[in-house]
C-alpha cells in the first residue's frame, strides 16, 4: 500500500457550505488533496449548530452530523465580509488548484471573487460552482432546500406507494450525491488542465446532475410518451417480479426480495417449500408474475411475516435468491457487513472527545485514505497563513485581533 | 503488440476535445451501475469499449421499448447508459474468449465492471489475476455489497443494496408501512458515481502512487455512509437511539411536505419567518394564518393537520407553476413537483441545452439527457449512440488486437464473439 495518495499536491479552497459543497471537499481530501474550507464565526454554518453534540455539550465545534459530513476538509477562518479577508482568500487561491463553491449564481462576483478575478491571481485555476439549477437559465435563481431540489428533476414524482401521490424523501439525498459527483467533475477538469494547461469555470447544476438518475423513466417518456408515477418498490422497468420489501417478524422489520431470472424464481419457490399457490399458471412465467404482482406480493408477505429478517435473508441466499434485510439506522453500526468493511470508525478529535463518523466509503487497494475527524473552526489557520502565505506572527496576531481571521 | 500501439495512437484525440481524452476504458458491465460509470468516462472524452457477452447486456432485454415490443437494439435503458462507447462481444467463459479479453485488458487503463465477485472468480478474472497481466490497471468494481465482508458472496440487485443503507427505514415511507426506494435504480446510480470519482482519482494519480489498483465500490456502503451515516451515525454511536421515517417532509418544522394542488403537487416549504410571510402574502394574507397557533415553524408543526387543511384548500385552486412562480417571487422556496413529462419539457433545461438528440440506427432520432455538468473548455455529453451488439468487433479485434478476418470468422463460428 502506498502512503502517497493519488491527489497529493493538489490544493483546494472550499467555500462550500452546508452539505453538498463540503462533501466535494471531503471526497477530494479522502483522495489525497489538501482541502482548506474557508468559513467564519461571523456567519456560522447552520450545520455546525445541529444536535447531537459530542458528549451532549453544545458548541459549534461539536456537532456530530456536521463532523461526519465535513471530515477531511481542513478549516481556515476568514470573515469574508471584510475586504482584507477576501484579499487573503485570493492569496490562498493563488497557491491553489481548485476553488469549490455552492452559493447561488452571482454570489462569487459580489465577493469580488468571480472567475475572472480568480484567473488574475491564478491563470489556470479551476472554479467549481454547484448552484441548484446552474449558473444560467430561467430558473438560475430558484430557491430550493436540498430535500426539495429533486422535485425539479422528476425524481420526487416517482416516490410513493402504488397508485398514491408522491411521498417526500425526508432528507437531501441529492446533497451527498452531488458532492461526490462534483468531485468527479473537478477531477475531469484537473485532467483537462494536465492535458492542456487550461483551467475553467465548471457549471455544475445539481438539478441536471441528479436528474441523470431519472434516465430510465425519462426514456419511457421519450419512447412511449408514458409518464411514470409511484409504484412502491416494484422494478423501475417492470422487468422483475417479485420485487419489493416484505414484512418480517418483529417491529418494523422487513426483507427486500428481487427476482429477475427463472432460476431465482425456482430458488424462491423451493425456499418457501413449494407452496401450492406458486405452482399454477398465474405465477410460472415472469410475464404472468408481473400481471399478477399484487397477489404475488401478498402471498410472499404472508410467508415472510413468519420469519426473522436476517435468518430469512441467509436462507434465501442459500437458494440463490437476491434477498437482504432492510436495515434501520440503529442496525448500521452493528451490522456484520459494515463492521467487516470498517464503514464507520471512531476517531479521536483534537478537542478531546471521541466521535463516530464514516471513513472511506469506497475501498482503494493501494491508497486507502487517512480518516480524520471533523474540522474545528480555524484548525488550519497556522498552516494556511504562516506556512502557505508566510505571514509573520505579528501580522497574523493583528489579523486575529481585528477579526479578519475569525 | 504493435497493433495496440498503432490503434492507441490513431484513437488519441486532439487535446481540448474531451476532458478525459487519452484514457482507455473497458466497460465489462451490465444494467445500470458499471455502464453508467463508464458512460461518465465516455461522455467526457475517454475511449470506452463495452464488452458484452454474446447474448448482450441484460439491459437490452429490460426496455423501455417503443410500443413495449421487446427488441435488443431498442432498449431505452441500454440506449441511455451506453452512449459514446464502442461495443464488442466476447464469451469470457471459454479460453479463446478469455484470451481476447486479456488482449483488451493490456490495452486498457481502466476496467469497469459490476459482476458479482464469485462470477468474476469463476471466469478467472479476479483483480489479482488481472493485475498480474496489467499492473497499471485501475479496476473499478461496483456491486451491491462490495468485494469483501460477509455479504460479498450474496446475490443482489439495486433494490437489495438500497434497502440495506437505512435510507428507506429512516427517510422514505409512512410509519408502519413498507419503506420505499425512489422508483429508479438509486443505489446503482449512486455507486456508479462514487466509482467514477474514486476511480478517476486512481487514474489521475496512477504514476504518483506507483501503479494501478482495485477500486471496490459497494453501492450499499456508499449510501449508508455518506447519506444516512453522515446525518445519523453520531447519534446512534453516542446515544444509542435513532429516528425513523415519518411520511412527512420535516416533522419538526412546518410547512415542509409535498401537498396536492390543482394539477398535481408542490413541495410546500415555508419555515423561516420571511418565507412564511411570503407564502401568506401570496395566499392573500388569510385570517387563519395570523392565529397564534401558526406563528412559527415549530408550533405550525404541532398544528400541522389544521394548517395543511387550510393550505390545501388554497393550493387546490392553483396550478403548480402558478404556486411556484408566485411563491419564489415572494422569497419562498416552494417548487413544483414536476412529473417526468414536465421535467423533460422544462424551458429552463432546454435553454441550457440539457437535452441532446441522437440518431440511432434502430430507434431513429431520439432525445437523450445531456451532460450532467458543463465544462466550458472541453464540453462533454452524449454524441454517438450506444453501440449495436458486436458493432465494433471487426474494428476492435482487427485493428486493436491484430486479428485477421479468418480468425474473426472462426471466433464468430464458435460463438466466442
Amino acid at each position: 500500500m502506498s502512503k502517497t495518495l493519488p491527489l497529493k499536491g493538489i490544493r483546494v479552497i472550499n467555500l462550500g457550505w452546508v452539505w453538498a459543497g463540503p462533501v466535494v471537499g471531503q471526497t477530494l481530501a479522502f483522495l489525497g488533496a489538501e482541502v482548506l474550507k474557508i468559513e467564519s464565526r461571523q456567519r456560522l454554518d447552520m450545520t455546525r449548530t445541529l444536535p447531537p453534540f459530542a458528549e451532549g455539550k453544545p458548541g459549534p465545534d461539536r456537532s456530530l452530523s456536521n463532523h461526519a459530513c465535513w471530515a477531511g476538509n481542513g478549516s481556515v477562518s476568514l470573515n469574508l465580509k471584510e475586504p482584507e479577508a477576501r484579499e487573503l482568500a485570493l492569496r490562498l487561491i493563488a497557491h491553489s488548484d481548485v476553488v469549490v463553491e455552492n452559493f447561488g449564481p452571482g454570489a462569487m462576483e459580489r465577493l469580488d471573487m468571480g472567475y475572472d478575478r480568480l484567473k488574475q491571481v491564478k491563470p489556470d485555476i479551476i472554479l467549481f460552482s454547484m448552484p441548484a439549477a446552474g449558473l444560467t437559465g430561467p430558473l438560475e435563481h430558484v430557491r430550493t432546500y436540498g430535500l426539495s431540489l429533486t422535485s425539479l428533476t422528476g425524481l420526487d414524482s416517482l416516490v410513493g406507494y402504488k397508485g398514491g401521490g408522491p411521498i417526500p424523501v425526508e432528507n437531501a439525498f441529492s446533497d451527498p450525491l452531488a458532492g461526490i459527483f462534483g468531485a468527479f467533475a473537478v477531477l475531469a477538469a484537473l485532467n483537462h488542465r494536465r492535458n492542456t494547461g487550461q483551467g475553467q469555470h465548471v457549471d455544475f447544476s445539481q438539478q441536471e446532475a441528479v436528474m441523470q438518475m431519472v434516465g430510465p423513466a425519462y426514456m419511457d417518456y421519450v419512447l412511449n410518451g408514458r409518464v411514470g408515477g409511484p409504484k412502491g418498490n416494484e422494478h423501475p422497468l417492470n422487468a422483475a417480479a417479485p420485487h419489493s420489501v416484505f414484512p418480517c417478524r418483529g417491529d418494523d422489520r422487513w426483507i427486500s426480495i428481487a427476482v429477475q431470472t427463472d432460476a431465482e424464481w425456482e430458488g424462491l419457490k423451493s425456499a418457501m417449500g413449494d407452496p401450492a399457490w406458486a405452482q399454477g399458471q398465474a405465477f410460472s412465467m415472469l410475464k404472468a408474475r408481473l400481471a399478477n404482482i399484487d397477489a404475488l406480493h401478498a402471498h410472499i408477505a404472508e410467508w415472510t411475516a413468519q420469519h426473522d429478517d436476517r435468518v430469512l435473508a441467509e436462507e434465501l441466499q442459500r437458494h440463490g435468491v437476491a434477498a437482504a434485510p432492510v436495515l434501520n439506522c440503529g442496525d448500521l453500526l452493528t451490522d456484520p457487513h459494515y463492521k467487516a468493511r470498517g464503514t464507520f470508525v471512531e476517531v479521536q478529535h483534537p478537542l478531546g472527545f471521541r466521535e463516530t463518523i464514516y471513513g472511506a466509503y469506497v475501498k482503494m487497494s493501494r491508497t486507502p485514505p487517512e480518516v480524520r475527524p471533523g474540522p474545528y473552526i480555524g484548525q488550519d489557520n497556522d498552516h494556511a497563513f504562516k506556512e502557505v502565505l508566510g505571514l509573520s506572527d505579528e501580522r497574523y496576531r493583528d489579523l486575529v485581533e481585528r477579526k479578519i481571521i475569525y | 503488440m504493435t497493433g495496440v500501439v498503432a490503434e492507441s495512437a490513431s484513437q488519441a484525440r486532439a487535446p481540448g476535445v474531451g476532458a478525459l481524452a487519452g484514457i482507455k476504458v473497458l466497460d465489462f458491465g451490465q444494467m445500470v451501475s458499471a455502464p453508467y460509470c463508464a458512460k461518465l468516462f465516455s461522455d467526457y472524452g475517454a475511449d470506452v469499449i463495452k464488452v458484452e457477452p454474446p447474448g448482450g447486456d441484460v439491459a437490452r432485454q429490460m426496455g423501455p421499448f417503443p410500443g413495449d415490443v421487446v427488441h435488443p437494439e431498442k432498449s431505452g435503458l441500454y440506449f441511455i447508459n451506453n452512449t459514446n462507447k464502442r461495443g464488442v462481444t466476447c464469451d469470457v467463459s471459454v479460453a479463446a474468449g478469455r484470451e481476447l479479453f486479456m488482449g483488451l485488458l493490456r490495452w486498457a487503463d481502466v476496467l469497469i465492471e459490476n459482476n458479482l465477485p464469485q462470477k468474476m472468480r469463476a471466469w478467472n478474472l479476479s483483480y489479482a489475476q488481472l493485475q498480474a497481466i496489467n499492473p497499471n490497471l485501475v479496476m473499478i468494481s461496483i456491486t451491491p455489497f462490495g468485494q469483501t465482508g460477509p455479504y460479498s458472496g450474496w446475490n443482489g440487485y439495486d433494490l437489495n443494496a438500497f434497502h440495506l443503507t437505512g435510507t428507506s427505514s429512516r427517510y422514505c415511507g409512512r410509519p408502519g408501512e413498507m419503506p420505499l426506494e425512489h422508483g429508479t435504480f438509486s443505489a446503482d446510480y449512486y455507486g456508479a458515481i462514487a466509482g467514477a470519482t474514486w476511480g478517476m482519482a486512481a487514474v489521475y494519480g496512477r504514476d504518483l502512487v506507483g501503479g494501478g489498483q482495485l477500486v471496490d465500490v459497494s453501492c450499499a456502503e456508499a449510501i449508508a455512509a455518506t447519506f444516512v451515516g453522515g446525518q445519523n451515525i453520531g447519534l446512534v454511536a453516542q446515544e444509542g437511539r435513532f429516528d425513523k421515517r415519518t411520511g412527512v417532509g420535516m416533522p419538526l418544522g412546518a410547512p415542509a411536505t409535498i401537498v396536492p394542488c390543482k394539477d398535481g403537487h408542490v413541495w410546500m416549504l415555508a419555515l423561516e419567518r420571511g418565507q412564511w410571510d411570503g407564502l401568506c402574502k401570496v395566499m392573500g394574507d388569510p385570517e387563519w394564518a395570523s392565529l397564534e397557533m401558526f406563528q412559527d415553524m415549530f408550533v405550525r408543526a404541532q398544528n400541522a393537520d389544521i394548517m395543511y387543511s387550510f393550505i390545501n384548500e388554497w393550493t387546490a385552486q392553483h396550478t403548480k407553476m402558478e404556486i411556484m412562480e408566485k411563491c419564489q417571487a415572494a422569497g419562498c422556496p416552494i417548487t413544483a413537483v414536476f412529473t417526468i413529462a414536465e421535467a423533460a419539457e422544462q424551458p429552463h433545461l432546454k435553454a441550457r441545452d440539457y437535452f441532446v438528440d441522437i440518431e440511432h440506427p434502430d430507434l431513429g432520432r431520439v432525445r437523450n439527457l445531456g451532460a450532467p455538468f458543463k465544462l466550458p473548455a472541453c464540453p462533454g455529453g452524449p454524441v454517438r449512440p450506444a453501440p449495436r451488439l458486436g458493432q465494433h468487433n471487426a474494428e476492435v479485434y482487427g485493428r486493436l488486437l491484430g486479428l485477421s478476418n479468418a480468425e474473426l470468422a472462426a471466433l464468430k463460428g464458435k460463438g466466442v464473439i
